[in-house]
């Protein structure tokens, strides 16, 4: 059942994602001590945008492919605790296109995933919050919330 | 039409197909890519919203008990569709090397899952759409010298278009095929001609099979191959489409599409019950089967053969899905074993069970009824959501199958 659909098409993105991504962007998958590649998990960097509070940031995230993938969405990951209305604490971010049942398509690609992600940094959804501390912030104490959010941009600088 | 030939332009295709012309397409990106799998489309599928993955990407994709999505549009669908065979028949001929490795790598992994799908015989001038019942139709082959057909790229006559304009004509004006769109026994129609074929449903000229659900949009991938394709054809074809009939189709396919979302949201879970889990129907290809479920005695190939009532109980026979070597006088029987309503009842009668089935399935009930609503509103979302509804309902069935000799699992892959 599980096929070789998942690899291969990881493969594609791969192939897809060294030709051709956007700047600043980092995606690969995992390698392991032995030298092989794992596929199913991929290292993510996603830079802040510019000229927003996150402006400056490098942010780790963490794909998760199954053996279902594309039919199901990966499960995408900051560290945990990571601050952002959004995000569960346990780093899992929550987001519509993520979301099996609403907004994800078997056609939706790692880099739009990532370009995703990084524009819902800026623009949160506060009608569907993962973390009360980001959500509480965002809504309440808009000041507390951007010191907050170029604090942790400072957290995570480039890699050189 | 294909005793006209093919039009004094040999020159164009290059243009058309290498990267030196204008507008050419990356050399690495091939023209028809399969969204899923990110490789070039083999044995394309063409759902009714006009997109087209694999045979194996959709099939795959299908959800076992509910309605599936389509992978670009998300647009809903219960009938798994015939491989498209026009289309099989020019990526084929476009770029026989690739295409020749995709056969192999899909055969291999089919070797390996047990499971086949429809072998295309190799109709010589498969005359644009040459249905599976290609036995009646040999009279198509003699127009073609058979070299032609085989993969060997050398064989193509790279001093002519590799597609003619035969390969792409409707069945029904027989001419250039202009804005296609694709019904479910994969047969390919100008969206123009096909409501002739409506009576109280849209049936098909070439195989008489009827296609379910929502009258089908224009397969845009194909339409835009055409046209840069055949240039000429296709702006001469487009005027006299536009002054016959002006655009009043496109309407009527919109708001078919519509009906037909309003009406599968409806599912109670009566009729969610009424569900065999995981088995498709391989005349109609209606996955997962709904109501009455007849199943081969006499197939013994893994997947098995199912039809669904409607068609068990009709004259017309289409071929399985998966290559199976089913005959009409094999033996079928009503069969209830992957019926949701049976494995079901069979959890909630299962005691002290390590996991609570009967809790399981009535989770998969409840998040049916949510339907669109699924994400979690408000300030409730914190909690974070452990799992998805679908691979629940996957264990449960995994633990029915121990007692159903494993059926399940062989039918839904």
């Amino acid at each position: 059942m599980s096929g070789g659909i998942a690899r291969g098409r990881l493969a594609e993105e791969r192939k897809a994602w060294r030709k051709n991504h956007p700047h600043g962007f980092v995606a690969k998958p995992e390698t392991l001590p032995d030298g092989t590649v794992n596929l199913m998990i991929w290292h993510c960097t996603i830079p802040g945008k510019q000229g927003t509070d996150w402006e400056g940031g490098y942010f780790p995230l963490t794909l998760h492919f199954s053996e279902d993938y594309p039919s199901k969405p990966p499960k995408c990951k900051f560290p945990q605790g990571f601050f952002h209305p959004n995000v569960y604490p346990s780093g899992t971010v929550c987001l519509s296109i993520l979301n099996e049942d609403s907004g994800w398509r078997p056609a939706i690609t790692v880099k739009q995933i990532l370009v995703g992600i990084q524009d819902l940094l800026d623009q949160p959804n506060p009608a569907d919050p993962a973390q009360t501390d980001g959500y509480h912030l965002f809504i309440q104490d808009p000041t507390e919330y951007k010191r907050r959010v170029r604090l942790q941009a400072k957290q995570y600088p480039a890699l050189v | 039409m294909a005793s006209d030939g093919h039009p004094p332009e040999p020159g164009k295709e290059e243009v058309a197909t290498t990267a030196s012309g204008p507008g050419a397409r990356d050399l690495d990106d091939p023209q028809f890519m399969c969204c899923v799998c990110l490789d070039i489309l083999y044995k394309p599928v063409v759902i009714s919203c006009g997109h087209m993955s694999c045979f194996w990407c959709v099939h795959k994709a299908m959800h076992i008990f509910q309605e599936s999505h389509c992978a670009v549009c998300r647009q809903p669908f219960k009938h798994f569709p015939s491989i498209c065979q026009l289309m099989h028949h020019l990526l084929r001929k476009l770029d026989p090397a690739d295409y020749k490795r995709r056969e192999e790598e899909v055969l291999e992994e089919e070797k390996r899952i047990e499971m086949y799908s429809p072998q295309i015989i190799e109709f010589l001038n498969s005359k644009n759409n040459v249905g599976n019942d290609a036995d009646n139709r040999n009279e198509d082959s003699k127009t073609r010298p058979p070299q032609e057909v085989s993969l060997n790229g050398s064989v193509v006559d790279d001093h002519s278009k590799k597609i003619k304009l035969e390969d792409v004509s409707c069945p029904l004006c027989k001419e250039m095929l202009y804005q296609p769109a694709v019904l479910n026994c994969g047969h390919v129609y100008c969206v123009s001609c096909l409501p002739s074929l409506t009576e109280e449903a849209l049936k098909c000229d070439v195989c008489g099979s009827l296609h379910p659900g929502c009258f089908p949009n224009v397969c845009l991938d194909l339409d835009h191959f055409l046209e840069e394709y055949f240039p000429a054809e296709y702006e001469s074809r487009g005027q006299k489409v536009q002054s016959k009939k002006g655009q009043c189709n496109r309407e009527g396919s919109s708001s078919g599409t519509s009906s037909a979302k309003g009406s599968s949201r409806a599912q109670h879970d009566d009729d969610l019950l009424n569900i065999h889990i995981g088995v498709g129907c391989d005349s109609c290809g209606e996955y997962p089967i709904h109501g009455k479920r007849y199943k081969c005695k006499d197939c013994t190939e893994l997947i098995g053969f199912d039809l669904c009532g409607a068609c068990y109980e009709s004259s017309l026979k289409l071929p399985g899905r998966f290559n199976q070597q089913h005959t009409p006088d094999h033996r079928m029987e009503l069969d209830n074993s992957a019926l949701l309503g049976r494995v079901h009842q069979d959890l909630l009668m299962m005691e002290g069970g390590v996991i609570a089935p009967g809790a399981m399935v009535q989770i998969v009930f409840e998040n049916q009824g949510m339907g669109d609503n699924g994400e979690g509103p408000g300030e409730a979302a914190i909690q974070e959501p452990v799992d998805v509804p679908g691979a629940m309902l996957h264990i449960a069935v995994d633990g029915q199958e121990m007692e159903d000799n494993g059926q399940e699992d062989d039918q839904e892959a």
